[in-house]
């Protein structure tokens, strides 16, 4: 078993505080750059990402997004490029285009994790404020939000849940 | 008192929650409102009043962006009623209503 890529997803954790350093730019190239090594269905890609430095730019999005607590240094947008999906015929109901924006996020996370940085996910949005002030292409839409920076000391607590199940719980081992 | 950008970012705030409210988990609604009130209270401190501070501060401690009912629902609204039990304690002295109570 390869214990570091193990190790690794068990420390990962969603950071919704940064310090005030900025990110540089090799870092968030090298977590760009692990975006295609995420799964995509039939290696399709219906994937576009905007990556954002510009401080005011920032605000702005934060502004937009109830669900983005922190306020990163840098941020990678994770969208959809409808024509492009629609182009392959992949019909409206299909969820592969969602799914994988859910795999180059997971991988997104890990890569900042590795590049030293700290990343937390936000999908409480609105899309269509998000796509007007980064003046995104007709029918590319924002689906998720990686906020990039460095982990502040104090995290706000974690969602807590009460009786949430163990990992053994909720996995059925063969055919049930 | 609220600067104009610090307005435009509340303002914001609200009317995009309201929005992704449609489509989240109900749970999410109270967190989204104490979130907005826990910011406008960081923004207003700097130039509150002396009377207002204390207010603002007790609002920003029982505040977690974090914290859904879920995790303690008996807890939960216990804590909100003592929040609203602080603001309606700041109003009655604020305002000068401890004579006109019936």
């Amino acid at each position: 078993m390869n214990d570091a890529v193990l190790q690794a997803i068990r420390t990962r954790r969603v950071v919704r505080a940064f310090t005030q350093d900025p990110v540089g730019r090799d870092q968030l190239e090298a977590v760009l750059d692990c975006a295609r090594h995420a799964p995509h269905a039939g290696n399709r890609r219906l994937h576009r990402y905007a990556a954002v430095t510009s401080p005011p730019l920032l605000r702005a999005l934060r502004m937009v997004s109830p669900g983005m607590l922190q306020r990163p240094m840098a941020a990678i947008v994770v969208c959809v490029d409808w024509p492009q999906v629609h182009a392959y015929g992949i019909s409206p109901g299909n969820p592969g285009p969602y799914i994988d924006v859910g795999t180059a996020c997971a991988t997104l996370l890990l890569a900042a994790h590795g590049a030293g940085l700290g990343a937390g996910p936000v999908t409480s949005f609105s899309r269509t404020a998000v796509a007007t002030i980064l003046g995104l292409p007709q029918g590319v839409a924002p689906e998720l939000i990686v906020c990039l920076g460095h982990p502040a000391a104090e995290q706000p607590p974690a969602m807590r849940r009460r009786g949430g199940p163990a990992w053994q719980d909720v996995v059925q081992w063969e055919r049930g | 008192m609220l600067e104009e950008g610090d307005a435009l970012e509340l303002l914001a705030y609200l009317v995009t929650a309201a929005r992704t409210q449609l489509d989240e988990a109900a749970e999410y609604a109270p967190m989204r409102l104490l979130t907005a009130a826990g910011r406008l209270a960081e923004m207003t401190e700097p130039q509150a009043s002396t009377g207002l501070g204390p207010l603002l501060r007790e609002v920003r401690r029982g505040i977690s962006e974090t914290a859904v009912q879920a995790g303690d629902p008996e807890g939960y609204a216990e804590h909100l009623d003592a929040l609203c039990r602080a603001v309606a304690e700041h109003l009655v002295a604020s305002l000068d209503l401890g004579g006109a109570r019936p």
